[in-house]
C-alpha cells in the first residue's frame, strides 16, 4: 500500500495534515512529498520493521481481561502528527497558566479554602469530592506545588479550536510512549527528519529528574530519588520502569520501603536500610499508605503520609491532588484561573454542564442523544455515554444514573475530534485523534514539545484509550522556518 | 545503593539464564553422543535425569524415562521449574523487575531470548531440529552475557548476576561429574571408558579445551582433576570459586566469602586419581552441599532486608 494523500476520504472535520484531498496544509508539505515517493513495498517492510522493534523492546502494556492479563504490543502508527511552533507557543503558554491555577486551588483547598469563601467555587462539590484526603489538610509541600506532573488531555474541534478535555493528577501516564514514539520514527524515517525541523522530545527524563530533585528535603545532598510502582502486573509498569532507568532512580515497590520512628523514608539495600528523598508514585493515593487511607493495602508504606506532613520526604504528586481531577471541578477551571491569577485562560475548556444544577441537568437529560456523558471520577474512558452512538436502553439508563447522584455527572456537546491520516488495513484514512502533553511544576515549569498523540484506530470511533483500541503518534511540532 | 529485592531478583535472573544454557548443552551433548553410542545398547535416561537432580519431579509426571519424556520435560514442560524454557521464562520476567539496572538492550535480547525459545521450543523436541534450536537458545543467551560484559559497569548489579552464574555453573559441572561415576561403573577398563569420559567432558563444553591443554585421551583421573581444579577453564569448579571470590570480593560483607573459602580449601584436598577411583559421588555431594550453604549465606548477608516482616532501626546499620 502507498500513502497517497490525493485519494484521502476527508470526514468533514479538521484534518490534522490536509486541508482536502491532495492539499496538504503547509507544515505537512514534505510529509506528503515523502509518502507519495515511499514504494508500497518499502512501507511495508519498514512497518514490519517497527512492529518487530516494538515486540523485541517489550514496549506493551496490560489488557485486564477474564482470560487473564494480556501483554499486548503498543500500536504504533507511522504517520506522524504535525504542529507549528507558533500554535504550540500559544498552547505551551496556556498549559503551564492552566496548572499553575490548578496549584494555587489545591493549596487553597487544603488551607484556607479562600475560593469556597468568595462563593467562586461551590463548597457542596467539595463536599462531595471522591477524591479529597482529609489527611492533607494543612500540609506544606515545597513551593506550594501539590501536583508536579499533569497530563492534560486537548483535542480539536471541527472549526480549529483547542479545547483542554481534562486534567490529569493524580498518576498520569503515557509519557513513556511519547518518548518511544519518537525514537521508533526515528529508527523507521531518518529521512524525514532531514526535511524537518522536529523540536525534540527526549530531554524529558532529565526535567523529570530535576523537578524531583528540587523536591528533597536534604539540599546540599544529590538526593535519592525512586519511582514507587504497584508491581508488574500494573498495566503502566513498562512506563514505571523505564522512567526509573531514564533517570537512574530506583524503582522500588511499597515493600522495599520501611518509615522509621524519626520520620524518614529507608530503602532496604543489600547494606542495610538508606534514606530516600523523593518518591515519584505510581501509585493512587488511596493506597499508599495503610494507617491512613486503604488499611488493606499492599501496595503502600505504612507511616508514608507521616514522613510527607513532616517534609522528611518529598512525594509527586502530593497525597490529595486528585482533588483537582474531577470532571465537575475541571469546569470550574477557567474561574480558577480568573480568580488566582487574574487572568483569562489562554486555552478554552470544553462547554460542560454540570447535572447537580437544576438547569443543566434538565438540559442534559433532554439532550442524551447528542452529548457526551462523564462520570465525576473515572479515567480511562470507562463509564462513558456517547450520545450519538448510544441505545434508547443506555440513555434511559444514564438517565437514572444522573437523577440518583447528579453530582457524579457532567455533559459536554460531541465534539467532532481532528483526525489525522493513518495507515489502516488497506489505505490512508482519518483517524481521529486526541493530544496529551505533559506539565512538570516544582521550583520551574516544563511542558513536553507536543506530547502523545493518542488515535481511535477505529473507524469513526472518539475513544483513544490503549484499553479500549487506541493507539499512537509521534507528534511532532516543528519550527516555522520552512 | 542497590535494594536488596533487586539484588536478589538479579542473582536468581542469572541463575536460571546460566542453567538454561548449561541444560541446553547437555541436551545437545547427549543427542551427539547418542549417535555414537552402538545400536542396541540403551541409554541411561534415568541417569540423565539425575544429573540434572530432576529425577523425582519427572516421575511425578511420567512412568517411563524415554527419551521422548525426558527431552520434553527438559526442554519445554513447565511444570518442570529447571526446564529450558521454564527458566528463560522465568528470567525475563525477573528482568522486567530490574530493567532499570541493566543496560536498555539486555531486556530486549533477553526478551528475544524469550520469544524464540517460546516459538521453537517444540521443534526442539525432534532430534533433526533439536540441535539447531537449542544451539541458537545457547548462542543468543551468550549474546545476552556478552553484552552486559560489554556495556555493563562492574557495579553491585554486575556482581549479582556474576555471582549467580558462577554458583549455578559450579552446581552444574559437579553433577555432570557426579552421574559419568554411576554411569562410568558398568565401563570400568572397558572399550567405551574414553567415549564416555569424552562425553562428560561434551556435556560441559570443555572438550576442545581439555584436548588442548590436557591430552587428546580421556582419561577418569585426568578429566575429574580438570572439571575440579583447573584454574583456566571457565566451568571448572575451582574457576567458579575464583570468579565468586572476586564479585563477593566488590560486596560488603565476609559470611559468603567465608563459604567461598571453606569449598575451595575442600578442592586444594582433592586429589583427582584417587576421586577417579573411589569417592567421586561423596566430593561432588560435598560441594553440591558447600554450594547451597554459600547460596544460603549469600540470602542471609544480601537479600534479608527484603524478606524482613518486622524491622527495628537495630537490626540494620544505618547508613
Amino acid at each position: 500500500m502507498k500513502i497517497d494523500c490525493g485519494h484521502y476520504p476527508l470526514m468533514g472535520g479538521f484534518d490534522e495534515l490536509l486541508e482536502a484531498p491532495g492539499k496538504p496544509r503547509s507544515r505537512a508539505d514534505g510529509l506528503c512529498d515523502y509518502f507519495a515517493t515511499l514504494a508500497p513495498a518499502e512501507l511495508e517492510a519498514r512497518h514490519r520493521a517497527v512492529d518487530a522493534a516494538i515486540m523485541a523492546a517489550g514496549i506493551t502494556f496490560t489488557v485486564y481481561s477474564e482470560a487473564g492479563n494480556i501483554d499486548r504490543a503498543w500500536p504504533f502508527d507511522v504517520v506522524p502528527r504535525i504542529l507549528a511552533k507558533s500554535e504550540w507557543d500559544r498552547i505551551e503558554a496556556g498549559l503551564k497558566q492552566r496548572l499553575r491555577a490548578l496549584n494555587l486551588f489545591i493549596d487553597d483547598i487544603y488551607h484556607e479554602q479562600k475560593i469556597v469563601k468568595g462563593g467562586v467555587f461551590p463548597a457542596d462539590v467539595l463536599a462531595d469530592s471522591k477524591n479529597f484526603r482529609a489527611a492533607c489538610v494543612g500540609a506544606n509541600p515545597p513551593f506550594g506545588v501539590w501536583a508536579h506532573i499533569c497530563g492534560t488531555d486537548l483535542v480539536r474541534d471541527a472549526d480549529g479550536t483547542v479545547y483542554v478535555l481534562e486534567d490529569n493528577l493524580r498518576v498520569p501516564s503515557g509519557v513513556s510512549y511519547m518518548l518511544e514514539n519518537r525514537q521508533l520514527m526515528k529508527k523507521l524515517f531518518p529521512e524525514l527528519f532531514a526535511r524537518y525541523d522536529v523540536l525534540p522530545v527526549d530531554d524529558y527524563p532529565a526535567a523529570l529528574y530535576d523537578m524531583l530533585a528540587a523536591l528533597s528535603p536534604r539540599e546540599d545532598e544529590r538526593p535519592e530519588i525512586a519511582v514507587l510502582t504497584p508491581g508488574i502486573y500494573n498495566s503502566a509498569y513498562f512506563e514505571h520502569s523505564y522512567l526509573a532507568q531514564q533517570m537512574g532512580a530506583h524503582l522500588v515497590e511499597g515493600s522495599d520501603l520501611v518509615v522509621l520512628d524519626d520520620d524518614c523514608v529507608y530503602m532496604k539495600t543489600i547494606e542495610g536500610l538508606m534514606r530516600l528523598d523523593v518518591i515519584y508514585r505510581r501509585v493512587d493515593d488511596d493506597f499508599i499508605d495503610p494507617e491512613v487511607f486503604r488499611p488493606d493495602s499492599a501496595l503502600g508504606v505504612p507511616g508514608l503520609m507521616r514522613a510527607w506532613k513532616a517534609g522528611k520526604v518529598g512525594i509527586a504528586n502530593a497525597p490529595g491532588s486528585g482533588v483537582a481531577d474531577d470532571k465537575v471541578v475541571y469546569a470550574y477551571v477557567p474561574k480558577m484561573i480568573e480568580y488566582y491569577l487574574n487572568e483569562e485562560a489562554v486555552l478554552p475548556n470544553v462547554p460542560s454542564y454540570l447535572c447537580m444544577h437544576d438547569d443543566d441537568r434538565d438540559y442534559v437529560l433532554a439532550n442524551l442523544d447528542k452529548l457526551v456523558v462523564k462520570p465525576a471520577n473515572e479515567s480511562g474512558g470507562y463509564g462513558m455515554l456517547v450520545g450519538p452512538k448510544s441505545t434508547p436502553e443506555e440513555r434511559a439508563k444514564f438517565a437514572e444514573l444522573i437523577a440518583d447522584n447528579p453530582r457524579n455527572y457532567m455533559a459536554q456537546p460531541t465534539l467532532s475530534l481532528s483526525t489525522v491520516p493513518t495507515l489502516c488495513e488497506d489505505a490512508i484514512e482519518p483517524r481521529h485523534v486526541d493530544l496529551r502533553p505533559f506539565i512538570l511544576q516544582s521550583k520551574d515549569f516544563y511542558v513536553t514539545r507536543g506530547g502523545l498523540t493518542r488515535v481511535a484506530l477505529r473507524r469513526g470511533s472518539l475513544v483513544v484509550n490503549s484499553s479500549q483500541g487506541g493507539g499512537s503518534k509521534d507528534t511532532w511540532v516543528i519550527g516555522d522556518t520552512r | 545503593m542497590m535494594l536488596a529485592r533487586v539484588a536478589e531478583n538479579l542473582y536468581w535472573m542469572a541463575r536460571y539464564l546460566e542453567r538454561a544454557e548449561d541444560t541446553a548443552r547437555l541436551v545437545n551433548a547427549t543427542t551427539l553422543m547418542l549417535m555414537d553410542m552402538p545400536r542396541g545398547a540403551s541409554f541411561g535416561w534415568e541417569d540423565l535425569l539425575k544429573v540434572v537432580g530432576l529425577s523425582e519431579p519427572f516421575h511425578q509426571f511420567y512412568d517411563e524415562a524415554s527419551e521422548s519424556a525426558v527431552m520434553s520435560f527438559l526442554i519445554q514442560d513447565e511444570r518442570n521449574p529447571s526446564s529450558i524454557f521454564a527458566c528463560v521464562r522465568h528470567a525475563r520476567e525477573n528482568t522486567r523487575t530490574f530493567r532499570e539496572v541493566l543496560p536498555r538492550e539486555s531486556w530486549e535480547w533477553v526478551n528475544e531470548l524469550y520469544l524464540y525459545t517460546s516459538t521453537h521450543k517444540s521443534s526442539a523436541l525432534d532430534r533433526r531440529k533439536r540441535l539447531e534450536v537449542l544451539t541458537e537458545i545457547i548462542r543468543r543467551r551468550q549474546a545476552v552475557v556478552g553484552l552486559l560484559s560489554g556495556t555493563m559497569s562492574r557495579d553491585e548489579a554486575f556482581q549479582f548476576m556474576r555471582i549467580g552464574r558462577n554458583v549455578e555453573r559450579a552446581d552444574m559441572t559437579s553433577r555432570v561429574l557426579d552421574v559419568s561415576y554411576a554411569v562410568n561403573l558398568p565401563f570400568q577398563g572397558g572399550q567405551f571408558t574414553d567415549l564416555v569420559w569424552m562425553s562428560v567432558l561434551h556435556a560441559l563444553s570443555a572438550h576442545q579445551m581439555y584436548r588442548r591443554h590436557v591430552g587428546v585421551h580421556a582419561k577418569g583421573y585426568k578429566v575429574v582433576h580438570y572439571l575440579l581444579n583447573d584454574s583456566q577453564f571457565p566451568r571448572s569448579v575451582r574457576h567458579c570459586l575464583a570468579e565468586l571470590q572476586a564479585a563477593l570480593g566488590e560486596l560488603p560483607g565476609d559470611g559468603p566469602q567465608r563459604q567461598v573459602m571453606s569449598l575451595i580449601r575442600a578442592l586444594d584436598a582433592a586429589d583427582g586419581r584417587k576421586l577417579a577411583q573411589t569417592g567421586l559421588h561423596e566430593f561432588c555431594d560435598h560441594v553440591q552441599a558447600g554450594l547451597g550453604e554459600l547460596s544460603d549465606a549469600i540470602g542471609q548477608a544480601y537479600f534479608r532486608a527484603a524478606h524482613a516482616q518486622s524491622l527495628s532501626q537495630k537490626q540494620f546499620n544505618l547508613a
